[in-house]
């Protein structure tokens, strides 16, 4: 799969680099630093993933914005996007359904608890049929 | 002289002559007439003469029929004779005592019976003698008198007659009336003086809504003149930004409808009041409405207060908002670099244990714990400081759910059993703040036994304003010095490194919400007992089994 992280803490790509590095299934990682680099990107059309991960607290265009933007566009709205935030606020959760998420995942405090689960989600979405342009 | 004319004449003169045949036959009917009363008046005077001659037998027949007392006295006021209507009204027969009528005339009206007297004797007649008297009795009575004098045969006044009319009832009621006509006059000065230093507007228009009076507190608040408001129209003087309202209510007034209602108007200074006006229609005598009354209060402090009032309500709220959202925003940004820290700390123990000797794979491991206990104090952070200020939603709670959640989710060792006796009642509150008050109790209670045997109990009782809920273990027990204590935030009391502290202080804050108290009861090595109450106004209890 092509995944598209939208993520601005170094750290925090580096997790996922590792956790997905250590698969069987063999991914495709898209990075990018915040919403607007994303719809930089996705614009471009040089790269269109089959999802997009996406965090919600980040500088110049944050997740929230950035999922407003996508769904008012005409061919990536379709895209499924997962939120991957440490953000419990229920606000943030109710207000991101309202808009259109395929998931919200909450990043474990443990790393070995992470890992696990973006094994399970990422194995979820290898077994949808993908909208892919 | 024509013929025609000498033919009107005629005619006049026959006219003439009818007119005077007539006279002269009216004439004669009146000298009748005057013969006739005289005859009458003979026959009277012949019979009074007999009677005062005491003739006693034929006045009886006389007077019998006369209702109003009716007294014949000589002319030294000595008493001769009287119907029986005068005997019951003053008291006395004339029969069995002599009784002189001067002995009976009030001493204020002693002069004015002699001035009386004078004048009957000399007119021989007196009209509507008013005076007091007493009766034999001593009670005072109002007496009118009309009266005449009887003469004898030879012309000589030698005896008076009188009708005596009991007029003590009229002159009460006039008493009364003046004296309530003093009070009103009294009442009237009362009101006019309060109307005209009271702290409310007083305004009375007409039918064209013309102002007709205004109080001085009327002008001082609309800082007009009386002279500048007479006369003329509320509105055309006064700005009002409800105009259609002043108009709508002046309409009702015409229809007999009184109410109030506020307007917003400018004052001759041009600043803005708030006024309460509070009107009725007035009526004149014939009950038609000929205007209306208003009183007007001036509301702008309390409107000023109101808007202030208003003003921080919405500021609190923003700022509640606010302070949410910071706290999640907090919460966020302290957690990542956590989780980061985690991240890196799990990495240097993966990719490097076989370079780390055990102490540093020890140091890796203490790391983990004391990220995982900070992730929790912000946590707890959170949750306090949310506890306050999130809305509480109304839904129904069975609080054994509640428990058997708790019991799913907290770790409760081996050795300890968690009871519940008697079935907890279902409420109507907010089910996460149930769920971390009462999850926050257990995991102290459970955590804290040391026995071979762990009991923890949820009861609950019922009085009249309260539910009391009661968390009983059979732990180490809480000296009791820490009995307030640990209610506070950040006071661990307990030797678990883990406790952040905060626990208890959220409890203490939900508690508040429901308007309730909390406290414990607790034996060092015996248990500890922790009690809270909730109101029951407050959470609508539809079922308790008890």
């Amino acid at each position: 799969m092509k995944i598209l992280l939208i993520e601005d803490d170094m750290i925090e790509t580096m997790k996922f680099q590792r956790a997905i590095s250590k698969l069987d299934a063999k991914h495709t990682l898209v990075e990018a630093k915040n919403g607007e680099e994303a719809l930089n990107q996705l614009q471009s059309s040089n790269v269109m993933p089959d999802i997009i991960l996406l965090d919600l607290n980040m500088p110049l265009m944050n997740g929230i914005e950035f999922l407003n933007e996508l769904k008012s566009h005409e061919t990536i709205k379709y895209l499924p996007t997962i939120i991957l935030t440490t953000s419990e606020n229920r606000e943030d959760l109710l207000e991101c359904y309202k808009i259109g998420i395929a998931g919200y995942i909450l990043k474990p405090l443990k790393y070995e608890d992470y890992e696990s689960k973006i094994k399970r989600v990422l194995e979820y979405w290898d077994n949808n049929e993908l909208v892919k342009a | 002289m024509p013929e025609k004319d000498i033919k009107l004449l005629e005619r006049a003169l026959e006219r003439q002559k009818k007119a005077r045949l007539m006279a002269e036959k009216i004439l004669e009917e009146k000298s009748k007439e005057l013969y006739d009363t005289a005859e009458h008046l003979k026959q009277v005077n012949a019979r009074l003469m007999r009677l005062v001659d005491g003739d006693a037998k034929e006045t009886d027949d006389a007077f019998i029929n006369i209702v109003d007392p009716y007294v014949v006295m000589d002319l030294h006021m000595n008493v001769i004779k009287t119907n029986q209507s005068a005997k019951e009204f003053l008291g006395f027969d004339y029969t069995k005592e002599a009784m002189n009528l001067s002995n009976l005339v009030h001493p204020d009206f002693f002069q004015y019976t002699i001035e009386s007297m004078q004048v009957l004797l000399q007119v021989g007649k007196l009209k509507n003698y008013t005076a007091k008297i007493y009766t034999k009795d001593k009670v005072e009575k109002f007496v009118q008198i009309n009266a005449s004098l009887i003469y004898d045969k030879n012309g000589k006044p030698c005896a008076a007659q009188g009708i005596i009319r009991d007029i003590t009832r009229e002159m009460e009621i006039e008493d009364l009336v003046a004296k309530q006509r003093k009070k009103m006059d009294s009442e009237r000065l009362k009101y006019s003086s309060i109307i005209a230093n009271m702290n409310l507007g007083l305004v009375e228009v007409d039918l064209e809504n013309r102002i007709q009076m205004a109080n001085q507190s009327f002008c001082t608040m609309s800082g007009f003149d009386e002279e500048e408001l007479l006369n003329k129209s509320f509105l055309d003087v006064m700005k009002v930004k409800n105009k259609d309202l002043v108009e709508a209510k002046s309409n009702q007034r015409l229809e007999g409808v009184s109410d109030s209602y506020t307007v917003e108007v400018e004052n001759k200074e041009g600043k803005t009041r708030y006024w309460l006006i509070s009107g009725a229609p007035t009526y004149d005598h014939d009950n038609k409405v000929k205007g209306s009354v208003g009183i007007h209060l001036d509301l702008t402090d309390q409107k000023e207060l109101e808007f202030q009032k208003e003003a921080l309500l919405v500021q609190l709220e923003e700022s509640n908002k606010g302070l949410q959202e910071y706290a999640h925003i907090v919460s966020h940004d302290l957690k990542s670099p956590l989780r980061s820290i985690s991240a890196l700390a799990t990495w240097m123990y993966e990719d490097y244990k076989d370079k780390l000797d055990e102490t540093g794979q020890q140091n890796l491991k203490m790391m983990q714990d004391k990220i995982a206990s900070m992730d929790k104090l912000i946590s707890g952070i959170l949750e306090y400081s949310t506890a306050k200020s999130s809305a509480l939603a109304q839904t129904e709670v069975d609080l054994n759910e509640v428990i058997q959640e708790i019991k799913n989710t907290i770790y409760i060792p081996d050795h300890v059993a968690l009871k519940i006796p008697k079935a907890l009642p279902t409420i109507v509150a907010d089910f996460t703040k149930m769920r971390q008050l009462f999850q926050n109790i257990m995991s102290n209670a459970v955590a804290h036994i040391e026995r071979e045997k762990g009991l923890v109990e949820v009861r609950c009782e019922e009085d009249e304003k309260y539910l009391k809920f009661t968390i009983a273990d059979n732990g180490v027990g809480i000296p009791e010095k820490y009995h307030k204590k640990i209610f506070e935030i950040f006071q661990s009391v307990g030797s678990n490194e883990r406790s952040t502290g905060i626990g208890l202080s959220i409890v203490k804050k939900i508690v508040d919400r429901y308007q309730g108290k909390v406290w414990i009861d607790s034996e060092v090595g015996v248990g500890t007992q922790f009690h809270f109450t909730i109101n029951k106004k407050l959470v609508n209890i539809n079922q308790f089994a008890t």
